[in-house]
């Protein structure tokens, strides 16, 4: 078969056009490049969903929802999904620049990592795969998101309380409202997905190995990340916090879960996450 | 000769600009006219400038000196002194009155190079003058084609696309930080020219509501009046802080008036959305302090002059690129003025008919093939004096105006028209506001008077003229252009 061969590289060659062609596009501000590099990405999106498509329709569809590939394909396609949400929900074209690499930075982890498969209990499949795994990946790439619109908000901001000029300012860069709404949409909906991702996480704990809490790492900076991500939320919509410290927050929580995803899962050994091969 | 004396904020400070305004003056120029040898008379008056333009006969005013007496007429008018006028104005005689009204329309002269408003009210002034009766052959000329040059500088160059100014820094910066402006609200603290004018473009940006606060109540009612805003009073502004984003302030208090601590105070209420602050006054009403409190923005004057002056490099060359076109578009003028003498006119008039004959007779002659020398002889004559004489008439008339006093060169200016001598093109949207009611936009600003709707019963008639055969009248109802005239 030929198609599904070729599939990752074509999906892998329009996200590295994209990522490039965007990132010319920004620095020359044209936006006709800009433009095509979207197609590009939006034409590797399509792709990306079909391999994803192909992995649950065949035989070991059960199989393969626990494997290495998957899940960080699953990740990349999030992150990107969550950006093409964002770019017409608020029509914020900038964040292709965190999108567009992230993306194709994990489809190519994804790849590399074909051999690495999780032994885990056919339990976690279906219901539990969405409620842990689906919404633990939304919240992250919803993170990411934010993580991109916090960076240039502060970087705009040190401007314009600098005092640093209009030329510097970049003519395309959005408002401050605009990335303080991305951050605002973020906390709004990516909390509560975490939270339910992690509670189901316990759920299962407890159902399959009858204990909640087990001193993993793994489980110590989830929680670490639960409780940051909730004083984020409680402090953007209680309090009123707007603009700086949000944005502060939401770079610190995005780098702790990659920290925890990277990290954790390849170096450190831990009960259920394990991606050591 | 053409003259036109004026202030504007360069060279009049505020007090002497408000002194001098000639904007509640009715029929200025009509009693200048009688005040002064004058033929053509339109004066401009903006809150930053008064230009008097003038039209004269030279040799009906030889030894008077003019602009003095203009002067005089308009201190008398204001009832202020003639020293302080004398001291603060400026004269421009022949073309460099024309290239400065050209430099004025095309808003090259305005203290926001580039800002649209000074075209709107050149017309306004101009169509009163038509009114009155104080605008003729030479000022409607000279406006029209201003109008021309303004549109031309617009759309040649980026002068208009973002105009050199603080309120434009203002509006600039207040975008990057809320996004679009529809729905802010903004507060206007104290009056003051710049001030206004910020508020003005954020308002223009839209900006929903705009609040106007001042010591004096009546003040800020008065200015609430003009710009469509709210007035609050002095005492419950810092109450009110709470419902605006962006806040001018330009009041002559010698401490300040806004403080961190009640910013702080503000913030919380309004949970902490963004607000920003522009503070125009010297010295400044606005804690400095201000700023470093979180999504709170400070920018002082000195702080947008950097961020304009900046801009400014960026954009001169699009001003040198404005001032080409309107060098251009002088020295067109100037060959225009030049023609309206009586012998050229005549000349041109006896060139055109004779051009005609040789065309037409050309035109016949190869149609007839062969023909003998008498024949041709003939033929030759004959065409030349149906020419001439058909144009005997009129040119006897136009004689005998130039024999009247200051009509002449209205007649000119018409024969000119009427034969086209000038080659003018007649460009199809053309008088498109003479001919459409309903067309009421700035662009097309209606210039609706008596002797523009005499022109185009004139442009029409001389169309039915030319229109070959009679029985087909042009459809469009447009005046032919040039090349058709030719070739019929």
């Amino acid at each position: 078969m030929a198609l599904p061969e070729l599939l990752p590289i074509l999906v892998i060659a329009l996200y590295f056009l994209g990522t490039v062609l965007f990132v010319v596009g920004s620095a020359l501000r044209n936006e006709f490049l800009k433009n095509t590099a979207l197609g590009l990405a939006a034409l590797g999106f399509a792709l990306h969903t079909l391999d994803l498509a192909q992995f649950l329709a065949g035989a070991e569809a059960a199989r393969n929802l626990t494997a290495g590939r998957f899940l960080f394909c699953l990740l990349g396609w999030g992150i990107l999904f969550i950006f093409l949400l964002l770019w017409w929900r608020l029509k914020l074209k900038f964040l292709a620049v965190v999108a567009m690499p992230l993306a194709l930075v994990l489809y190519i982890t994804a790849n590399a990592t074909v051999g690495v498969n999780t032994k885990l209990p056919p339990m976690l499949s279906g219901l539990f795969f969405f409620l842990h795994i689906g919404t633990l990946f939304s919240s992250m790439a919803l993170l990411a998101m934010a993580f991109g619109a916090g960076l240039a908000f502060l970087h705009l901001e040190k401007r314009i309380k600098a005092k640093a000029g209009l030329k510097q300012f970049q003519k395309d860069m959005p408002s401050l409202d605009t990335f303080d709404r991305v951050n605002h949409f973020v906390a709004l909906c990516g909390f509560p997905l975490y939270t339910l991702g992690l509670a189901s996480g316990y759920v299962w704990a407890w159902l399959s190995a009858r204990r909640v809490f087990s001193l993993d790492p793994k489980e110590i900076v989830a929680l670490i990340v639960l409780g940051l991500y909730a004083y984020l939320f409680h402090q953007r919509l209680a309090m009123g916090w707007r603009g700086r410290k949000p944005a502060i927050m939401a770079i610190c929580v995005f780098l702790l879960t990659v920290i925890s995803m990277l990290g954790i899962n390849f170096l450190v050994p831990t009960t259920f996450h394990g991606f050591k091969p | 000769m053409i003259f036109l004396v004026g202030l504007n904020h360069r060279c009049a400070g505020v007090d002497v600009r408000e002194k001098f305004a000639l904007t509640n003056v009715a029929d200025f120029e009509k009693s200048l006219l009688d005040a002064c040898p004058l033929r053509e008379v339109m004066a401009l008056s903006t809150c930053n400038r008064v230009e008097i333009l003038v039209v004269a006969d030279a040799d009906r005013c030889a030894g008077i000196d003019l602009p003095e007496a203009v002067l005089r007429h308009w201190a008398e008018t204001c009832a202020g002194p003639l020293s302080t006028l004398r001291e603060h104005t400026y004269r421009h005689t022949s073309l460099d009155a024309v290239t400065h009204l050209f430099c004025v329309a095309a808003s090259l002269d305005s203290m926001v190079m580039g800002e649209p408003q000074i075209l709107g009210q050149l017309k306004t002034s101009y169509r009163k003058a038509v009114e009155t009766g104080t605008a003729r052959v030479i000022i409607n000329r000279l406006l029209h084609k201003s109008f021309s040059v303004a549109k031309r500088v617009r759309t040649e160059t980026g002068i208009a696309s973002s105009a050199v100014s603080i309120s434009y820094a203002a509006v600039e910066l207040a975008k990057k930080i809320f996004g679009e402006l529809s729905g802010k609200t903004a507060m206007l603290v104290g009056a003051g020219e710049m001030a206004e004018l910020a508020a003005t473009h954020l308002l223009a940006s839209g900006i929903e509501k705009l609040y106007i606060t001042n010591r004096t109540f009546s003040r800020a009612q008065e200015l609430a009046k003009t710009m469509h805003g709210e007035a609050i009073l002095f005492e419950g502004m810092v109450e009110q802080l709470r419902d605006v984003d962006i806040v001018i302030s330009s009041t002559g208090s010698p401490t300040a008036i806004i403080r961190a601590k009640d910013i702080r105070e503000v913030l919380k209420k309004r949970r902490n959305r963004a607000m920003f602050f522009i503070d125009i006054a010297v010295p400044r009403d606005i804690d400095p302090d201000v700023n470093a409190l979180d999504n709170v923005y400070l920018y002082d004057i000195d702080d947008l002059k950097e961020v304009v002056e900046e801009n400014m490099s960026a954009r001169q060359g699009e001003a040198v690129k404005a001032r080409a076109i309107v060098e251009v578009e002088t020295q067109a003028f100037a060959t225009w003025l030049k023609s309206l003498a009586l012998q050229p006119t005549i000349t041109d008039l006896l060139g055109r008919a004779e051009d005609v004959a040789s065309r037409e007779l050309a035109k016949t002659l190869k149609r007839l093939g062969e023909v003998d020398d008498q024949t041709r002889l003939a033929l030759e004559v004959l065409v030349a004096s149906v020419s001439r004489k058909l144009l005997h008439e009129p040119i006897c008339f136009l004689k005998r105006r130039t024999r009247e006093e200051g009509s002449a060169e209205r007649f000119i200016d018409m024969t000119r028209r009427i034969f086209n001598l000038d080659a003018d093109a007649v460009i199809e949207d053309a008088h498109l506001d003479r001919r459409t009611v309903d067309d009421d936009t700035a662009e097309n600003d209606a210039l609706d008077c008596e002797c523009c709707r005499d022109d185009a019963l004139l442009s029409r008639s001389s169309l039915e003229f030319q229109a070959d055969p009679p029985e087909q009248p042009n459809q469009t109802g447009l005046p032919n252009q040039p090349s058709q005239t030719g070739q019929k």
